[in-house]
């Protein structure tokens, strides 16, 4: 080791990548933009700067490795960084559009001279030992860092200013000599693929990702949903930096198809996730997965697992690369994002057909036997079904039938039971129990094993059919707190007007019976000495104000359809409750009614709640009696009771 | 970890064929789990269904359920069967990928049926339309490869003995039948006895199916080992207990009949026997070094669920439980406690020097206490539910607190699996372990 050698750890390596990452994605690809937004550079103009930029980087990215000029990659990467840091500094001075557009090409060409040089030479900076490795952890700490919260969020001349100091440092690292331990190399040999295909794979990769990013910027609702918020930001950034260190993993250990296969699927599905607004959240897990996935390839392929024989070719090929992939794939994905708006499934599929068919066509001729067994077999059962289809007779099934059927499609049966469990609790709560004989007639019957729900066994007799269709619409809203998903979608088509129909269905005879059981409900002794109105008016906010107040949200969005107007109860009327007699009566009939409903009406009863619960609800509503404790004496009024700071 | 000549007796090492049955079994129990594991996150989190649009939690459970039942705890046996019938090795060695790329597929095609919403209503025998179909073409084509097999290997193995041949050929019938009875028991119209206090099955028909888990266990050996020399008694004791339980069984009857009969409840305790009498059976054999862990991890959760099985099942325990948490609990220490150890025990056997993949200490000791640990969190919600169904219908703190418990040992059981799977697609890419068919000739 010659003196004032050392060998290197690689930490050089990993920081170079992971400055040049950040440059490019806060500065280059963000910071900038918005700069020159404030300085009123936009539409023909904004595109004639930005081909500057692309420009620059052009050129530089084919021309770095023919530079004799400095012919040291030390020194190439120090004037690379300066043309960048400068590039960054110069963007904070009032530009004109000439103005602009110079440092945009200088933007273009130190990253085309930073980047080609980096990767031609990175085990001059990372070392033998963990070259993967560490290109996967610089890529994941530079998206990490562009994705900490206050960082993403400061201003464009926060973000240039940072990104140019962060190239000085990056000048710095340079200046710590460094020496190669060829005997550690450890990158298992790679399955051989041709150059051209890898570019094509990159740029449609790249086009993706332009397209998707340019497209999350500039829609609203796509923005709110991925990069809003300091928990998402966080989110996005670990999401990016376990995904760069899986990319390493990936590469060593299943070779670059499958992570760029893996990345265009996770960032093909967040492309046509993003068609819909509503699954941005989805989208916003999947694109960050997909773009770490190659971008630590994007190094790690010229740099490392390229065919390259020589250093010259390495930094030729690292040169068409960013060239072609980088810049011009870029500048495509822009133009689609800005003229469509959204990335058309059918270019996700081109994009697909490029990355996954070769490989596929690969691994399938590998499989002949496998495949015409497979394809043999789906045929026979094809055709098998068809003939059954066919000799089966199948009359047309009445709208209760069809509502069994949707049950049955949507899985149903894996939270609610339709099994009342004869002398037991399940009696009085869900009851009346089903003799066996009718069960048995059911096909299947729907026992169920498992209630994440209550049981439906008589849902018929205790819901009316608003209410079962305001549920499905809303759960949570019409029933407190319900982890129940919502099947509004169900109302699109007849699906959910036959599933109401089947519910409503569910009823035996024994339901008058069962009313005069309810009547002579009371709650527990223990729970009536427990109650108290604050958590009764806890509950009611939870269970009762969504139809019993006067803003309550069910009750606006169904008023028309109520067989009558749910009273707000702040008010009254309070139709099913004696006009008179002892107060501790009235007050047990509304136990009732929070228990079991009104049969008849819309009113649902709150069967599961326990006894505490209903005679705390019972106690608290402030009716024209007040609030009253358990005797039937007014104790307080309801803005005495209602605890400080939780009014409704 | 090398193989002792004595081993390599008792398992000749990976057959290419077992390790791609071990693989495809892996890869639907990570997929299956990834699925637990997003059905656990909705549950804490019930606003992200919206995110599924159709495709919702009530499908999603189905597709949850029927993969690990067809997926991981089928797919091992098809290896289990690769090796008794010998298509592992000879010229239909090339058949066995095939025939895992058709069961496969057909759980593919399952999948997709219940998230489209083709659903047959009845809990673990979800087939419907197409899938229905297909999915016992699948194990038609299973056993066509071992019928064929069979046929090679009476025509060519001289050294098989006729009580081995007659075995085979019976098991050869029995599995011919599966497939049609799936079917069968598929449809609508067919559903077993019903236990009038509860709406579950009878203790009756408990027994049936724990018996047949039982005669499974007990011919599994002849499959994977030999017997050692001087333990014929305890083998001969066991096939009578079963004989006779089986009788027990019968004599039962399949009507709809309450667990608060004694005579149910009695009867399917005389499976306790089975805690001593499994361990001593399976001391009788010959095993190889890999599986001591997994054999003794399978015993005693074949012993918990044996015991537990008949204390939930007692009169007022059952009337508790019913419906709960605790039950959930139960059927995941049936499934991935008892099921998975015996599953991986195999495997271990099958694969000899290759069961290394099963081994690993993190992965071991990650998915039994991540699984016992469930089980746990889940009889702890499920006692609760049983005093008060609010507790699950609408979320508290102490339900969410054991929600995100289980979820972080649901994401234990997920890393444990990706262990094995990933350790197993390697294994799957090293040259052959065993030497072919051709060199054994030679």
């Amino acid at each position: 080791m010659l003196r004032g050698e050392r060998r290197t750890s690689g930490w050089q390596g990993a920081s170079l990548v992971a400055i040049t990452y950040v440059y490019f994605l806060i500065f280059a690809q963000f910071a900038f933009l918005k700069r020159l937004a404030s300085l009123g550079v936009a539409g023909a103009h904004l595109t004639s700067v930005m081909a500057a930029m692309a420009v620059g980087g052009i050129l530089l990215s084919l021309l770095a490795p023919r530079l004799s000029l400095w012919p040291s990659p030390n020194l190439r990467l120090r004037v690379g960084l300066s043309a960048s840091c400068a590039a960054a500094f110069l963007s904070l001075l009032p530009l004109g559009l000439v103005a602009s557009m110079a440092v945009s090409f200088l933007i273009g060409a130190g990253l085309g001279l930073l980047t080609v040089t980096l990767v031609t030479h990175l085990r001059q900076w990372t070392g033998n030992r963990f070259p993967l490795l560490l290109v996967g952890l610089g890529t994941g700490v530079g998206y990490l860092v562009c994705n900490l919260p206050p960082f993403f969020t400061a201003s464009a001349e926060v973000q240039a200013a940072t990104a140019g100091v962060l190239c000085l440092a990056g000048i710095l690292v340079t200046l710590r000599p460094t020496r190669i331990t060829p005997e550690d190399a450890e990158i298992p040999p790679q399955p051989a693929v041709s150059f051209l295909r890898v570019l094509a794979c990159f740029t449609a990769l790249v086009w993706l990702d332009s397209a998707a990013f340019f497209i999350i910027q500039n829609t609203p609702e796509l923005k709110a949903g991925t990069w809003e918020g300091s928990a998402h930001l966080w989110a996005n950034g670990l999401i990016h930096l376990a995904a760069a260190l899986a990319s390493a993993w990936f590469l060593r250990r299943r070779g670059l198809s499958f992570v760029l296969s893996v990345a265009f699927l996770a960032l093909g599905f967040a492309c046509l996730l993003l068609l819909d607004p509503g699954r941005a959240l989805l989208a916003s897990v999947f694109y960050p997965i997909g773009v770490s996935l190659y971008s630590v390839a994007l190094i790690a392929y010229p740099a490392l697992l390229g065919a390259a024989t020589s250093t010259a070719e390495r930094g030729r090929q690292a040169g068409w690369l960013y060239a072609i992939a980088g810049w011009s794939g870029s500048a495509l994905g822009i133009g689609m994002g800005q003229n469509l708006g959204y990335v058309p499934p059918l270019f996700v599929l081109a994009a697909g057909a490029v990355i996954l068919l070769p490989p596929l066509l690969k691994f399938l001729l590998q499989r002949k036997r496998e495949l015409a067994l497979t394809v043999a077999m789906l045929l026979a059962a094809f055709y098998l079904d068809r003939i059954l289809l066919a000799v089966r007779i199948s009359p047309p099934l009445s709208q209760v039938e069809r509502g069994r059927r949707v049950y049955i499609s949507e899985g149903c049966i894996n939270c609610h039971s339709q099994f009342v469990r004869p002398n037991s609790p399940d009696v009085l709560m869900w009851g009346p129990a089903e003799p066996l004989q009718e069960l048995r007639q059911e096909q299947p019957p729907l026992i169920g094993n498992r209630r994440q729900g209550p049981d439906l066994a008589e849902v018929g007799n205790r819901r009316s059919p608003l209410w079962l269709r305001a549920h499905f619409c809303d759960p949570s809203e019409v029933s407190g707190a319900s982890i129940m998903p919502s099947y509004a979608f169900l109302f699109r088509d007849r699906r959910g007007d036959d599933l109401v129909a089947y519910l409503l269905s569910l009823k035996t005879a024994g339901a008058e019976q069962h009313q005069t059981a309810e009547r002579l409900w009371y709650p527990s002794s223990s729970a009536v000495a427990q109650a108290n109105a604050n958590d009764g008016e806890r509950l009611f906010r939870r269970h009762c104000a969504t139809c019993h107040s006067a803003g309550g949200r069910t009750r606006l969005i169904w008023q028309t359809n109520f067989k009558r107007l749910p009273p707000d109860l702040a008010v009254g009327p309070f139709f099913y409750l004696p006009p008179s007699g002892p107060a501790a009566e009235r007050i047990h009939r509304l136990a009732q009614i929070a228990r079991f409903g009104v049969p008849g009406t819309d009113m649902p009863g709150h069967e599961y709640l326990s006894d505490n619960d209903i005679a705390s609800i019972s106690l608290w509503p402030p009716s024209p009696y007040g609030c009253r404790n358990r005797s039937g004496n007014r104790v307080k009024t309801h803005k005495y009771t209602t605890p400080k700071g939780d009014k409704p | 970890m090398s193989q002792s000549p004595r081993d390599s007796n008792i398992s000749p090492g990976s057959s290419p064929q077992v390790v791609a049955a071990a693989s495809h079994a892996l890869f639907w129990l990570v997929f299956a789990n990834s699925v637990g594991v997003m059905i656990a996150i909705l549950l804490l989190f019930p606003a992200l269904n919206r995110l599924l649009g159709e495709w919702t939690y009530g499908r999603w459970i189905i597709v949850h359920m029927n993969l690990e039942l067809y997926g991981w705890t089928s797919l091992p046996m098809a290896g289990f069967l690769f090796k008794v019938y010998g298509a592992d090795r000879g010229p239909l060695a090339q058949w066995c990928r095939p025939v895992l790329w058709v069961w496969s597929a057909s759980l593919g095609v399952g999948a997709y049926s219940w998230l489209s919403g083709h659903s047959s209503g009845k809990l673990f025998l979800d087939w419907s339309g197409y899938a229905r179909i297909f999915f016992p073409l699948a194990m038609i084509a299973l056993w066509l490869l071992l019928a064929a097999s069979f046929v090679y290997e009476w025509k060519n193995a001289a050294n098989s003995t006729l009580a081995a041949r007659g075995a085979k050929l019976l098991g050869l019938v029995l599995l011919l039948i599966v497939p049609i009875v799936m079917y069968i028991a598929s449809s609508p119209g067919f559903y077993p006895a019903i236990n009038p206090d509860t709406g579950g099955p009878t203790g009756a028909s408990q027994l049936e199916s724990s018996l047949i888990i039982v005669a499974i266990l007990l011919m599994l050996p002849f499959g994977l080992t030999r017997r050692k020399a001087g333990h014929s008694r305890i083998i001969a004791i066991a096939w009578a207990i079963m004989a006779a339980e089986f009788l027990l069984c019968f004599a039962l009857g399949r009507a709809d009949i309450s667990h608060h009969r004694p005579a149910q409840y009695l009867s399917l305790g005389s499976l306790l026997i089975w805690v001593p009498l499994t361990a001593a059976y399976y001391a009788a054999f010959e095993w190889h070094a890999n599986t001591r862990r997994w054999r003794i991890a399978f015993l005693c959760w074949w012993s918990a669920l044996v015991l537990t099985g008949w204390v939930l099942f007692l009169p007022g325990i059952l009337d508790h439980f019913k419906f709960t948490d605790g039950l959930v609990g139960h059927s995941l220490l049936a499934m991935a406690g008892f099921t998975s150890s015996l599953l991986i025990f195999v495997l271990v056997q099958l694969l000899g020097e290759g069961g290394w993949i099963f081994n690993r200490t993190r992965s071991f000791y990650g998915w039994n206490i991540a699984v016992l640990a469930y089980v746990v969190l889940m009889s702890a919600a499920g006692w609760r539910e049983g005093f008060d169904p609010t507790f699950t219908i609408v979320p508290g703190m102490a339900r969410n607190a054991i929600y995100i418990l289980r979820l972080v040992v649901g994401l234990v059981m997920l890393a444990s699996s990706l262990d094995w799977l990933i350790d197993a697609t390697t294994l799957l890419r090293e040259p052959a372990l065993v030497p072919t068919a051709q060199e054994v000739t030679a």
